[in-house]
């Protein structure tokens, strides 16, 4: 196993602030601290790459149909997404009359909480995560999975139709495609043979998973990668809000901040899949070696893990953006036939093929 | 230490929102607290350092079987009270019968002495690697049997749910 | 293992029928199917094998009730021809659960851990909670399953609470070593125990439908499709007693006095609530369904009294209530198709125009009374001996004054037979389905007369 130039850094750092922590207070306190010191971390970490990748989509989406998108905030149009968050910020939230107020106002914040809570189980470098389950990936599919709990609610206590058939086809949709991104990530864990996220990037220091387990692997990534389109409710398949059947769907009836709270976490749950998906298939913050090739190895080792991680879930976030701006919507019995006759089939079929090439060890 | 107070607080929340399952008038807030519940039980499975279990049990019953529920509650609208009343004389004997039956369960945990007096937080069986030997070797055969019992759940949604008729 | 083995794989081939369109081949394959593992199970005879870490203990006892499961729902089969004769959808589905609700009922003989007992009740429940509903558009049907399937899923509950609560008291699921922990613990038990003990009596007591656990029956037997009625009446309620039977004899009779009065009242009760209730029941399918409770109590003195003596009295109870009962849902199914309802005065002048079939359906109704020499006599006889050896005396007098009571309710169908002038139209059985009712009610009156042939054999 090649050291990382860069493995020491991020554990000195904070096995330094640990330390540090635990001189200066008692345990407990300490403790507490570190948890609210993480926490802080990573919610400035989640509104960072929320206004970026709401930048980059509008970019991204200009450059597919050839404008050139935001443009007079800032140089290139950066401070565009800043601008519109004020925006959202200073609107009027407005409440509904006849509706179930508690659920309409908590609905956003399950929404928030449960893409929140998947971010935990990252790895973004060698150690730099906040918890490394030896169920990590379990854990995420559980956690993600609740966030359509808060759509639905909003769906429906927005007492409006539009909004509780955008919730029903969100809901329909999500519970569907769940099941495919959870079975191609068995795929892998078959052939890593653990679900810790810390071992399964370990795991591909030579090689990625994507390459080792080649075709059940490959197979599976595609099927990832639809099914986690959809999972996230992103084009082609955004029946749920689409725009000339429902208004906007669920959080039609939302302003101010409570709409920037979903239009946040659908970004935030893009990020997340991408970066399971880089993580898992991709080789998540190792970087690209080949056996043998030392001097090559050497080079690709002095780029900094957390730019491997950051390039490849960029990666996949820019398919996505590809995808969603390029396909056309489908009908909802069109996306619940492919998942149930088409994805799911294959995703099993898969398993089994991925579990016979590892017992006969044909895996690289 | 820390976990003490942790147990209680999951405990005090998983009691009051299942309380409130039954208490709550709307049935949509019944089954909020119902996975509310859930939670809580996953905290506790946490605490016993079976995370494999927790995160099943969110999986499977906050995150497929809760959902099914709302769906159901939304489609059905079942919002409004129609309820039908019960006679007071049913209320009471169900009231006296559950007394009953939590008395006799709490005088068996009350009277049970622990025979073994260990943390937790430090058996392994909870852990994916050690439950995946038990399930696959001690456990085998229920473990291969329970897939008849999902194919029979299966054939017989399929069956229940089309529109033919017999 | 072979046996649930063979018919996982034959439930999954008649799906895979099913799937190719092949609606003929279902009923030949089933049929063929059955035989074959009850072939396979009768193979394991005297052997004795344990399989999987004590999971399942193929014993003697265990190949003799699978048997007669397996025998039960293929004489039930023989009727589904009919049964099913106008229906256009192919039966695959309905097929191939029942098919599953028997493996179920095989794990609920030969469990040895109380995972498998519990798993064999569910995978059996679960297979009854579809079936009772597959008639959907009748109301009756919805009604019943719906009945069966929340009352179930609840007092399931109960049994698997029960479960682990014994598994807390003695730290293990297995049979022998819960029966060793009772062996050892005999004089000063936990309260853990004794609880999960009656849980899961309340549980399987509802399975059973014992009396006060009963209310379902009658309301779910009658709106259940006659077909599945006799599936649930026979093959459901010979497992569960078995289940009841075998975890009992097997796991706590070194703590006899802590269940006896239980089961004693429990018996009592379901002997005479159910023949007393059977005597105010307006059509023969409410009254099958109050027959079959009070017969559950009968074969509770078994439990009882437990003894080598007393599973081969079960044995014999079991096969002779199952064939009479097989035979009366024959003729309830001719007697419902042709005058779409099984009220007793839709039997009148049944006996001039249907002779072989009055016959029958009187034999099988006798048996069940225990009017010798017929099976249910013989069964009874046994089954009152080995109990009474035991010193239930009162008991035996009940159970005997329940029988007695019995004949008020069998004897409505006879007496409508022969004895009322009706217009009695002509019941449409071909030959096949006669010979059929002709060929169980011969095998009533071959138990009743060589019934040495099931009393020696445990």
């Amino acid at each position: 196993m090649t050291s990382n130039i860069y493995d020491n850094f991020v554990a000195s750092l904070t096995q330094s602030i640990h330390e540090w922590l635990y001189h200066v207070m008692p345990p407990t306190w300490a403790l507490i601290s570190e948890m609210t010191i993480i926490g802080l971390v990573f919610l400035l970490f989640y509104a960072l790459v929320g206004l970026f990748l709401v930048y980059a989509e509008r970019k991204v989406c200009a450059f597919m149909q050839n404008r050139v998108g935001p443009n007079r905030v800032g140089p290139y149009g950066i401070f565009q997404t800043i601008a519109d968050f004020i925006k959202l910020l200073m609107k009027e939230l407005i409440t509904i009359k006849n509706s179930d107020k508690l659920l309409f106002n908590i609905a956003p914040f399950i929404v928030i909480i449960a893409s929140f809570m998947a971010i935990a189980a990252i790895p973004f470098a060698k150690g730099l995560h906040a918890i490394d389950f030896d169920i990590g990936i379990l854990y995420v599919i559980a956690v993600s999975s609740l966030g359509v709990v808060g759509i639905l609610l909003a769906g429906w206590s927005s007492n409006n139709k539009y909004s509780l058939i955008g919730a029903m086809r969100s809901g329909a949709q999500i519970i569907s495609y769940e099941l495919s991104v959870g079975m191609s990530l068995l795929t892998i864990i078959i052939l890593a043979g653990t679900m810790q996220f810390s071992e399964i990037v370990q795991g591909q220091e030579y090689g990625w998973f994507l390459f080792k387990g080649h075709i059940p692997a490959f197979i599976a990534f595609v099927v990832f990668l639809i099914a986690s389109t959809a999972e996230t409710n992103r084009g082609p398949f955004d029946l749920a809000e689409a725009e000339s059947e429902l208004t906007a769907g669920f959080h039609t009836e939302y302003s101010g901040i409570k709409f920037a709270f979903f239009f946040l976490a659908e970004y935030m749950n893009m990020f997340i899949v991408a970066s399971i998906g880089a993580t898992v298939f991709l080789g998540g913050w190792m970087p690209f070696m080949v056996h043998g090739w030392d001097g090559f190895n050497t080079v690709m080792n002095y780029i900094p893990p957390s730019i491997w991680y950051i390039l490849k879930t960029g990666f996949i976030i820019w398919l996505m953006m590809w995808f969603k701006w390029t396909f056309p919507r489908l009908r909802i019995d069109q996306l619940l036939t492919l998942e149930w006759k088409y994805l799911l089939p294959i995703n099993l079929f898969n398993i089994l093929l991925m579990a016979f090439i590892v017992l006969m060890g044909w895996h690289f | 230490m820390f976990t003490k107070y942790i147990f209680f607080f999951l405990s005090t929340v998983a009691l009051y929102s299942a309380i409130m399952v039954l208490l709550s008038r709307k049935p949509i807030h019944s089954v909020l607290y119902l996975t509310l519940t859930f939670f809580a039980i996953a905290g506790h499975y946490i605490l016993l350092n079976a995370q494999f279990l927790a995160v099943v049990h969110v999986i499977v019953y906050a995150g497929a079987i809760m959902v099914l529920f709302l769906f159901t509650v939304m489609l059905l609208n079942l919002n409004k009270e129609e309820v039908s009343p019960k006679p007071v004389w049913i209320k009471i004997v169900a009231i006296i019968a559950g007394c009953l039956l939590m008395i006799v369960l709490i005088g068996i945990f009350r009277g049970y002495d622990i025979a073994i007096e260990k943390d937790p937080a430090l058996t392994q069986i909870g852990l994916v690697k050690n439950l995946g030997q038990v399930l696959y070797k001690q456990y085998l055969l229920p473990f291969e049997l329970a897939s008849i019992l999902f194919l029979t759940a299966m054939v017989g949604a399929v069956l229940l749910g089309k529109k033919e008729q017999i | 293992m072979s046996t649930i083995i063979s018919l996982s794989v034959l439930g999954v081939l008649i799906l895979a029928e099913g799937l190719l369109g092949k609606k003929a081949w279902h009923l030949p394959t089933i049929l063929i199917g059955l035989l074959v593992s009850l072939a396979l199970t009768l193979s394991g005879w005297n052997l004795n094998l344990h399989y999987y870490n004590e999971m399942m203990i193929v014993d003697n006892s265990s190949v003799a009730f699978s048997s007669i499961l397996i025998f039960t729902t293929f004489l039930i089969f023989m009727f589904a021809g009919h049964y099913y004769r106008g229906v256009q959808r192919p039966l695959d589905d309905i097929y191939a659960i029942l098919i599953f609700a028997l493996v179920g009922s095989v794990m609920m003989t030969s469990f040895g851990n109380l995972i498998m007992l519990f798993l064999g009740i569910e995978t059996l429940s679960i297979a009854l909670y579809v079936l009772a509903g597959s008639h959907k558009e009748a109301i009756t049907s919805n009604e019943a399953t719906l009945k069966y399937f929340l009352m179930g899923s609840f007092l399931s509950g109960f049994l698997l609470f029960g479960i682990a609560l014994l598994y807390g008291a003695s730290g293990s699921l297995n049979m022998d070593e819960i029966s060793a922990y009772t062996v050892r613990e005999a004089a000063h038990l936990s309260p853990m125990f004794k609880a999960g003990l009656f849980l899961l009596i309340i549980g399987l007591a509802f399975k059973i439908a014992i009396v006060p656990f009963h209310f379902w029956a009658p309301d779910v037997y009658e709106g259940t499709p006659t077909l599945l009625t006799a599936f649930m009446a026979t093959v459901v309620k010979v497992a569960s007693i078995v289940a009841l039977f075998r975890l009992f004899s097997h796991c706590f009779p070194a703590i006899r006095e802590t269940w006896e009065t239980t089961l004693w009242i429990l018996a009592v009760l379901t002997i005479l609530v159910g023949n007393l209730t059977g005597l105010y029941q307006p059509n023969l399918k409410r009254m099958l369904a109050y027959s079959s409770i009070s017969h559950s109590g009968y074969m509770m003195l078994a439990v009882l009294a437990f003894s080598a003596r007393s599973a081969d009295a079960l044995l014999l109870y079991a096969a002779a209530y199952s064939v009479a009962t097989v035979t009366a849902f024959g003729i309830l199914i001719l007697v419902r198709g042709a005058k779409g309802n099984d009220l007793f005065t839709s039997f009148e002048g049944l006996g001039r125009k249907n002779p072989v079939e009055a016959v029958c359906l009187t034999i099988a109704l006798l048996s069940l009374t225990g009017i010798p020499p017929l099976a249910g006599f013989m069964a009874k006889y046994y089954l009152f001996a080995t109990a009474l050896e035991k010193g239930y005396l009162w008991l035996v007098i009940l159970a005997v004054l329940g029988s007695a009571i019995s004949v008020g309710y069998y004897f409505k169908p006879i007496i409508s037979m022969y004895l009322k002038e009706g217009e009695g139209i002509k019941l449409e059985a071909g030959f096949a389905y006669k010979t059929h009712i002709v060929f169980l009610t011969v095998l009533t009156i071959l138990l009743g007369l060589l019934p040495a042939f099931l009393i020696n054999l445990l």
